[in-house]
């Protein structure tokens, strides 16, 4: 799986840094950093809950083809 | 429709089931999840799903006609920089430049000047027996609070919060169409306009100036800053936005644990619940508990067609009540509920700008009042509902100290 954020969404509303600390940081200036563009299968629910929790909707996942 | 749910009506502008809306919203979600009021001619979802799958669906249920019933119904022409009543593209613009303003980094770091805002106000009821939280905080504290991240000076910040809630008021429950013939801020603007002229030749270190000085690239691909009139747009929607909900924010948490003492007591004891408590507040008392959409193409909902053209109203205060979401507990308060998310600031594209700020204000407020009186009740009697179609909370709220 690889994760999108639309940067134009994203808020810094710090949900999905909550949830997948692994895969999301938050910087000193609200900016998201991706950590993982494809993390492994294992969080792969952790990442669903962070699209999911995502007030802006700005986070989605792309299957590996 | 059947005659066994002839009976089910729901009318934001009736007084009486505003009051306690939850029963209709419950005979609404089970007997009829897509509702259809005849009287005003709207369309409404209640449910969870509904709610959130309507909140989402931006492309067709649009904000670019007013998200206000009577505001849709009037076809009343937006003025610019509403970003609550645009769509994308010239949404994701005007948005975009505000986008890490209201952060909850950037939130929490004003807490201190918050804090002390407050308790500088509750100090002063020392003594008291009662008073009208309203008044005293609930008021006062989102504007002194909006207006200190906009830069605008003390003195005349009431007169625009008392302009603001004048154009979202109801006289009575058949004034609705006129109510807000007044909402593009005619009365702020000029408080506004004033402060903004002396602000261009004085720039600060606030948002007000922020919003004078920043460029951009608009959706017509031209590179420029905000005109005028866009700066005022924003700058009342953000007051307009800011103030009235917040106030019923801290209403609604007063109020609803007059009703709980042992969950008040409970807060007292663990401060580090307040955060879930402020959250569940949010959830059990929606401050803007229904948010409508202009219909821009079919959609189908629950089988049936709700043509293009149309009003649909999302009653995100009854989607917070769903047991099909929640449990058998929905319709209870509890400070412990764990919960991902509530729809009280609604979701995705028009998500509320300043949910952590009012996330700020609601626990510092509730914070600084039980650490001074950690047992009130609420006199009814002399107590007032505010009535608007929008928003949904107290007037005047008496707090008596036990």
């Amino acid at each position: 799986m690889r994760v999108v954020v639309d940067l134009n969404r994203c808020e810094a509303n710090a949900l999905c840094m909550g949830v997948a600390p692994e895969v999301f940081e938050l910087t000193d200036d609200d900016e998201l950093i991706v950590l993982q563009e494809h993390p492994d299968e294992s969080l792969r629910g952790r990442v669903e809950e962070a699209v999911r929790q995502c007030p802006r909707q700005a986070i989605s996942i792309e299957e590996d083809s | 429709m059947s005659t066994a749910t002839a009976d089910l009506y729901y009318d934001p502008y009736d007084f009486e089931i505003d009051a306690d809306p939850y029963p209709v919203w419950k005979r609404m979600r089970d007997e009829q999840p897509l509702y259809y009021n005849e009287k005003h001619d709207f369309w409404a979802v209640s449910r969870w799903d509904d709610v959130e799958g309507a909140l989402k669906d931006h492309g067709r249920l649009i904000s670019g006609h007013g998200t206000i019933l009577e505001l849709i119904k009037a076809n009343i022409q937006m003025p610019p920089g509403m970003v609550i009543f645009e769509d994308p593209p010239s949404h994701t613009t005007y948005r975009g430049l505000m986008s890490r303003v209201f952060t909850p980094r950037k939130m929490n770091a004003i807490e201190p000047e918050v804090r002390r805002y407050c308790q500088i106000e509750l100090d002063a009821l020392e003594g008291q027996s009662e008073f009208d939280i309203v008044e005293v905080l609930a008021a006062k504290m989102p504007m002194r609070v909006i207006g200190m991240l906009l830069g605008i000076p003390e003195e005349n910040q009431q007169a625009i919060r008392d302009s603001t809630d004048s154009g979202l008021r109801l006289d009575s429950s058949d004034d609705y169409s006129t109510a807000f013939k007044d909402f593009s801020g005619s009365g702020t603007q000029d408080l506004f306009g004033e402060f903004l002229d002396w602000r261009m030749e004085n720039p600060s270190d606030d948002v007000m100036t922020q919003l004078i000085h920043t460029e951009f690239e608009d959706h017509t691909g031209v590179t420029r800053t905000l005109t005028r009139d866009e700066v005022l747009g924003y700058v009342n929607l953000l007051a307009g936005a800011g103030n009235e909900t917040t106030t019923k924010l801290i209403g609604h948490t007063v109020r609803t644990l007059a009703g709980y003492p042992e969950q008040r007591h409970e807060l007292r004891d663990n401060p580090e619940l307040i955060p879930n408590a402020i959250e569940e507040s949010l959830r059990f008392e929606a401050p803007s508990p229904i948010q409508s959409r202009y219909v821009a193409e079919d959609v189908e909902i629950h089988g049936q067609t709700v043509p293009a053209g149309s009003a649909i109203v999302i009653v995100n205060g009854s989607a917070n009540h769903d047991e099909r979401k929640w449990g058998p507990t929905s319709e209870e308060f509890d400070i412990r509920r764990s919960m991902d998310h509530h729809l009280s600031f609604g979701y995705g594209l028009h998500f509320c700008l300043g949910a952590a700020l009012a996330r700020l204000e609601g626990r510092v407020a509730l914070d600084e009042l039980l650490k001074r009186f950690p047992d009130w009740s609420i006199d009814y009697d002399r107590s007032e509902r505010s009535h608007t179609s929008t928003v949904r909370g107290w007037d005047k709220l008496i707090v008596v100290l036990d």
